[in-house]
């Protein structure tokens, strides 16, 4: 398999994305000085539908996270479409295949991700990465708490739809 | 300098895509102790964002677009714990983080389109409930 294939085709092993996560982080901060944290644009994007003084304080007000999280999707686009996509999908094995279900877990998953992540301050970039990286003690108890749950409601999960 | 934060975004987009965090199978995988392989890819990512910032920080330099470097550890707050629980129960619902719904959607992944507009309701719900004190403390401020 050619260089080519293995850094934009094919998924890459665990130390070189972590190693990739790692050097993005820095790659930021050190270009514009601002830690790496997706779940606060969330709440700037709330801000352009909504006159609450919660997302007119920082962080929220910051105007280069919306800016940021539109690129995501660019990225995960171009991801895909280098490795033969994009393959359109509207439903998880996990949930029977069904995109109802698949759709409902979803969206209720999601609110409790917007949910949970303001009430911590915080999300697997800030907290679980960057917080951790900084020495936070508060981003550790958060993300203690993100990884307990998730394995507390994938087991419930796979044993309720039986997937073994 | 917008442009170059599309940019940022894209290009950790690409990342989160490759290192199968969009990939539902390899997030169940490490919550049921099955694939560890995004256990590893958080921790590297830590290890090495841990030393690349404390040289940074120990280096006392600006940022290259001159902004001071704003690297704090997050402070500690009450329910903590608890709001990490709900989030991580939505991590292993949807499959998703903020970051990785956003870039499923560019995958193709047509379900992640919810997934975003539940962290919208979900972002929007905690500023609805917190508003009263928000306020309060804007005018406190303001005073």
């Amino acid at each position: 398999m050619s260089f080519f294939d293995h850094v934009f085709v094919q998924p890459w092993p665990w130390w070189a994305a972590g190693g990739g996560i790692g050097l993005f982080v820095i790659l930021l901060a050190w270009t514009t000085g601002k830690p790496l944290g997706i779940s606060s644009g969330y709440g700037s994007t709330c801000g352009f539908f909504s006159r609450m003084s919660a997302w007119k304080q920082k962080p929220f007000c910051e105007t280069w996270r919306p800016w940021f999280l539109a690129g995501l999707p660019l990225g995960g686009l171009a991801a895909a479409l280098l490795a033969g996509g994009p393959h359109l999908a509207t439903s998880l094995h996990a949930f029977g295949g069904s995109p109802v279900l698949t759709g409902i877990a979803a969206f209720s998953g999601g609110a409790l991700v917007g949910l949970g992540a303001r009430w911590a301050g915080g999300c697997t970039s800030g907290h679980s990465i960057v917080g951790i990286a900084l020495g936070s003690k508060a981003s550790l108890i958060a993300t203690v708490g993100f990884m307990a749950a998730g394995f507390g409601v994938t087991q419930l999960l796979f044993r309720a739809f039986g997937v073994a | 300098m917008r442009f170059a934060y599309l940019l940022f975004g894209a290009l950790f987009g690409f990342i989160l895509s490759r290192a199968r965090a969009t990939d539902y199978d390899a997030i169940a995988g490490m919550f049921r102790l099955q694939d560890l392989h995004l256990m590893g890819v958080i921790g590297v990512a830590i290890g090495v964002g841990a030393l690349g910032m404390f040289l940074l920080k120990r280096s006392g330099a600006r940022a290259i677009n001159g902004e001071p470097i704003d690297l704090k550890p997050k402070p500690m707050k009450k329910g903590l714990f608890l709001a990490g629980l709900v989030f991580g129960a939505g991590w292993a619902l949807s499959g998703a983080c903020p970051g990785t719904a956003l870039a499923q959607i560019g995958e193709g992944k047509l379900y992640a389109v919810f997934t975003v507009a539940g962290i919208l309701t979900g972002t929007w719900l905690f500023g609805v409930l917190t508003e009263p004190r928000t306020a309060s403390t804007l005018t406190a401020k303001e005073a």
